[in-house]
């Protein structure tokens, strides 16, 4: 078959887009890859730019058109930061430290409790009945519905309901088997990050407020937690899967209980998994907005909502300020991200998106 | 849960002494308690959490959304109203908040109707003539019915020149949002899979914006968009355009909004995306070479098709989110001019702040219907049908 | 394969284009790194060239530099009349089969094996009809919807190997393509490859690390190590006449037995005894080599030196029985029969004519022999 082409052509194009030599790139395609890559940098970095500069201008160097550089354009001057960290320390420490303590203990229980139901669901066979879930739904509408039409007092609701749901499950799920399978559960508890915020946010308001807990750190971690577990629980059990279980195995046949097997080999086996996790519900966590809106008032405000308290009052936007902390909030992220990044492996995400 | 764990190794220790007089100490006992109850142990917490925070709330919205609720002194009242708040919505008083003003349709308006409605109904034919299920049937009776109701949707309002609802935004926020921020992402991505200099210099700075919280983006754009304060407002002056505002007209501020919600979201497509064309496996892409394809060629027949199932699962991730658009309306715009801006979640979140509960409830769950209807669709048609063929 | 599946008029019209492949002071530096090192090899038209060698010698950066993978760093690659030196590898006239097989999952295996063809422009007709005359000379034929996961590995190497027909290459390259399957369908394959290849008459480099693989596919093998040349010639050149300690100690399996130490009054004394020598010095260090067909088991005190033997392997055609003197470990092959007590002390007797003396230092062959005494 002489027709392959085995003269390399000679136009202008091939020159541009032909290699000069193995293992280069044609002039012509590294010029666009590199202005491409340039333009989008500049695209991402300007902003990031003038959230610096805004962060050390004056109200009168803001207010009064643009001024670009320091020090040529304009005095920079740290009036800002010294409102924020010196003059008002107290509000914007105590939003730091609750953003803090929120989003370690939402992410380490997400990663906790994901991790050890995504390591069940890869290794433990499961078969619940649907008969009986559909039972518990059916309970907890109607006792949710007593409570809300009726009035009737929520602790009563419950008592009765457990009774109901107990007798029921008895008496109709033992004799109707209709088994579910490792995957329904895997499918049921990832397809919760469909929920968006504003379907659950008022009835969790409402129970917290029942419960008096409005307004203080647990309700919000738990909430975090909840609405970050899918995440947690569909990257890890990809990883669990992935990992051979020959190791588990044999520590199982040297006596190890399930919970020494999970905690001595599983978990250090997969540290890139768990820290990419780790990292990514760390970040959801701490840029949180909406939900922190609705369950904390004062006492529990995190970083978001100062930003937003920015924009308050007969001042109008407080533009420096407001820079001021999102620079502060980019930096434990970016602390994070380093610490972490030598163990993630880049093929975690990719590893669960194939699956 | 009656079954054996299939793990009688650890019933029985053998690392006790056989003849071992002594009863096991009682931190034994309860570990060897724990070993048997491993099975529910570990995954009753995160079902209780699912059920507690995420089931609960959902069927307790569902009641909500069917109810009016009034504030009283030390609690609720609820009082049941059928469907009378998702009527509101949808025929009734809120209709041009939420699916949009309807006058008549015009000639397009016509036009895109009746072919959007011809290409559903051949669709659906297609699959009945050529293979049928009860499943797949319904299925795709739910998912033609929901395309068809958005196509006349837009056929009234978009295509007749009506303006439309918050359904609408939501949807063009997440088609055409997603769509631009895939196909840059994708771009980036397979320009910094390719043998340049300063690539982990890419990668990083790429990444930035993702950390950046969504509010402080959206006030970010705020100043960015500004012309008269912003650093782009000399070449606005340049342009004669003083007086121009992007929040001023509902689509300039509408493509404001995507360009705030693409330069967060980006990164996120851009970075699995990059580890995607990283994973493919050299020998392929030197096949190639050697079997004489060119650089496009390898693109399109290698690269491309090992790319497309991690592009598509991605794709699916970002809708998914994409639904759940608030935080970037809400701050650059306020849902602006009038409701050109507002998403659904912001609709819902604006009756909150109105204090109608049973509204804001409906409008969540109208949001979660749209949501699953087209996420387990694009799933099922798209994603399943790719995957097969890898 | 049978020979009716290819006609005698196809083979001959092919067996013409073969093409002579020079490879000429070809040398690739990754950084301080020398891979390859002043590679000289002609390789004639239509033969079958193995590259051998133990894993990082350079030999498959050696075939990717011919392939055009891989930049050279001086020297240059000519096929037939024409510098290929910098060109790429599309322009090369070439087919490559990969060690992973490189099989693209996504195709099909008649998608897979058209891909050369495709991307050339071939019109879709003529491009089905040598698909299925490509598929049919490795008799893969009937499995042309399927797709790579669908197929065994055997089946997968055929593919790959069609793949590389298709086109009616200049040269084929071959990068360890057979080292993936298991040792039974690595023989049967290994015959396949090699009547293909003398059907084809297609010029041929193959790389391996199997010197059996090298043994019995070659025209000529040519040793590498840390990326220099060591040996150039047939199978038998290089395994009878080896022209170092290297290329000795890797042909042949069980591998040649070595006895290291000094010349000492003509001679080399292998504990109690001593074997006389002929051409060397006293005070060399030197090494002995025979190979384990090349000698025998017998009474203590009746050979060249005593050994204890370690253990006795019967492996069905012959007993390997491997003794221990000092350190060091040698193996005799014996006839099946043979009997033997472990630890029981043995004569060991060789042909003075069939082994090798090599200086312990540079690894060179010495111009010595060993003296019947």
């Amino acid at each position: 078959m002489s027709n392959v082409s085995n003269v390399p052509p000679r136009g202008l194009f091939a020159r541009l887009f032909e290699p000069p030599r193995i293992g280069a790139m044609a002039p012509g395609a590294k010029f666009i890859v590199y202005t491409l890559l340039l333009a989008w940098s500049a695209f991402v970095l300007f902003p990031i730019y003038w959230l610096l500069i805004t962060s050390v201008k004056s109200a009168a160097d803001v207010n009064g058109g643009p001024v670009y550089i320091p020090f040529v354009d304009f005095i920079p001057s740290l009036h800002a930061w010294r409102e924020l960290f010196v003059v008002d320390y107290a509000d914007t420490l105590r939003a730091y430290v609750n953003s803090i303590i929120i989003s370690l203990a939402a992410t380490a229980l997400a990663v906790l409790i994901g991790s050890m139901a995504a390591y069940a669901l890869a290794r433990i066979r499961y078969q619940p009945n649907l008969i009986t879930i559909l039972l518990f739904v059916l309970v907890m509408a109607a006792a949710l519905f007593a409570i809300g039409s009726y009035g009737v007092d929520w602790r009563l609701v419950l008592v009765v309901g457990v009774g109901i749901f107990y007798f029921l499950s008895k008496a109709v799920a033992s004799r109707v088997h209709v088994p579910l399978a490792n995957g329904d559960i895997l499918f049921w508890m990832i397809s919760q990050r469909i929920l968006a915020p504003i379907v659950v946010v008022v009835p969790i308001y409402m129970m917290f407020q029942s419960v008096r807990m409005l307004d203080t750190h647990l309700a919000i971690i738990l909430t975090y937690a909840v609405v970050n577990l899918p995440i947690v629980i569909w990257l890890m059990y990809d990883f669990f899967n992935s990992i051979p279980k020959d190791l588990e195995e044999s520590a199982q046949l040297d006596g190890a209980t399930m919970i020494m097997t999970f905690r001595e080999i599983v978990l250090p086996l997969s540290r890139a998994g768990l820290a990419a996790t780790t990292l990514l519900v760390m970040i959801l966590c701490w840029n949180e907005y909406l939900l922190a809106l609705f369950l904390s008032t004062a006492k529990a405000q995190t970083m978001p909502i100062l930003v937003a308290a920015m924009n308050a009052g007969e001042r109008g936007i407080l533009w420096w300020s407001m820079s001021v902390v999102i620079i502060v909030m980019i930096i434990p992220v970016v602390f994070m991200a380093i610490v972490l990044q030598r163990y993630i492996s880049k093929g975690v995400l990719l590893g669960a998106v194939k699956g | 849960m009656t079954s054996t764990t299939g793990r009688v190794v650890n019933s029985q220790p053998g690392y006790l002494p056989a003849d071992n007089s002594q009863p096991p100490s009682r931190r034994f006992r309860f570990n060897e308690w724990l070993d048997g109850h491993a099975r529910q142990l570990f995954i009753t917490p995160a079902v209780v959490m699912i059920l507690i925070f995420s089931i609960f709330p959902l069927v307790a919205s569902l009641i909500i959304a069917f109810s009016r609720v009034r504030l009283k002194a030390g609690g609720y009242q609820v009082r049941f109203v059928g469907f009378q708040n998702f009527s509101k919505q949808i025929f009734g008083s809120e209709q041009f908040h939420f699916l949009g003003t309807f006058t008549s349709l015009t000639f397009l308006g016509w036009a895109v109707a009746l072919s959007a409605t011809g290409a559903i109904l051949w669709w659906m034919f297609r699959y009945i003539t050529t293979g049928f299920s009860v499943v797949g049937f319904i299925g795709r009776l739910i998912t033609a019915l929901v395309i068809l109701g958005i196509s006349w949707m837009f056929a009234a309002t978009f295509f007749s020149g009506n303006p439309f609802g918050t359904l609408g935004v939501t949807l063009f926020y997440v088609f055409i949002g997603c769509a631009i921020q895939f196909i840059i992402g994708l771009a980036l991505a397979f320009l910094c899979s390719q043998p340049i200099r300063g690539r982990n210099f890419f990668r990083v700075v790429f990444f930035i914006p993702m950390m950046i919280t969504p509010i402080g983006v959206g006030y970010l754009f705020r100043m960015m968009a500004d012309t008269t304060k912003g650093p782009f407002s000399p070449a606005w002056q340049w342009f004669g355009l003083n007086d121009f505002a992007w929040a001023a007209n509902p689509w300039t501020a509408r493509l404001f909004i995507i360009i705030g919600d693409s330069w967060q979201w980006i990164p996120f497509i851009f970075i699995i995306l990059l580890a995607a064309f990283e994973n493919i496996p050299r020998d392929y892409v030197e096949a190639g070479q050697v079997d004489g394809a060119s650089n496009w060629q390898i693109f399109r027949e290698i690269s491309w098709p090992q790319v497309m199932p991690v592009a598509v699962t991605v794709m699916l991730i970002r809708v998914i989110e994409g639904f759940k658009i608030v935080d970037l309306p809400n701050i650059m715009t306020s849902g602006g001019p009038g409701i050109a801006t507002e998403s659904m979640s912001l609709h819902s979140l604006f009756a909150w702040r109105s204090l109608d509960l049973g509204q804001s409830a409906a409008i969540a769950y109208l949001l979660l219907f749209v949501t699953v209807v087209i996420c387990v669709s694009f799933f099922n048609l798209i994603v399943v049908n790719r995957m097969r063929r890898i | 394969m049978n020979t009716d599946m290819t006609s005698a008029s196809e083979t001959d019209t092919l067996a013409s284009d073969a093409k002579r492949l020079s490879i000429r002071k070809m040398n690739k530096h990754y950084g301080e790194f020398h891979a390859v090192k002043d590679l000289d090899i002609e390789v004639e038209p239509g033969e079958f060239l193995v590259l051998l060698g133990p894993s990082g010698c350079g030999k498959s950066t050696a075939l990717r530099m011919i392939a055009g993978l891989e930049e050279i760093t001086s020297g240059e690659v000519i096929m037939g009349d024409r510098d290929v030196t910098h060109v790429l590898p599309k322009y090369r006239d070439i087919a490559m089969v990969f060690q992973s097989y490189a099989l693209y999952p996504h195709k099909t295996v008649a998608e897979n094996i058209g891909f050369p063809l495709k991307v050339t422009g071939v019109p879709e007709e003529q491009r089905n009809k040598a698909v299925f005359d490509a598929a049919a000379q490795v008799q893969m034929e009937t499995l042309l919807e399927r797709f790579p996961r669908e197929l065994s590995g055997g089946q997968r190497q055929r593919v790959a190997l069609a793949r590389a027909i298709i086109r009616r290459p200049s040269a084929f390259l071959m990068d360890e393509p057979l080292s993936n399957l298991d040792a039974k369908l690595r023989g049967f394959m290994r015959a396949e490859l090699k009547h293909m290849q003398h059907e084809l008459g297609v010029t041929t480099i193959y790389v391996t690390h199997d010197q059996i693989e090298a043994m019995t596919l070659a025209h000529r093998v040519a040793i590498m190590k840390d990326g220099e040349l060591q040996q150039l010639g047939t199978p038998a050149e290089v395994y009878t006449n080896p022209v170092n300690l290297f290329v000795a100690g890797f042909m042949g399996s069980p591998p040649m037995n070595f006895l290291e130490g000094n010349v000492s009054e003509s001679g080399l004394q292998v504990g109690n005894d001593k074997i006389p020598l002929d051409g060397v010095e006293d005070g060399m260090a030197i090494t002995l080599g025979f190979r384990p067909e090349d000698a025998s088991v017998v009474e203590a005190g009746q050979g060249r030196f005593d050994a204890m033997v370690y253990t006795a392997e019967m492996t069905g055609d012959l007993t390997l029985v491997t003794v221990k003197h000092g350190s060091s470990i040698l193996t005799i092959k014996m006839p099946k029969d043979f009997m033997v007590d472990y630890n029981q002390n043995v004569g060991i007797q060789f042909d003075s004519e069939l082994s090798y003396l090599f200086s312990t230092g540079d690894g060179a062959r010495l111009k010595a022999n060993v003296v019947d005494s």
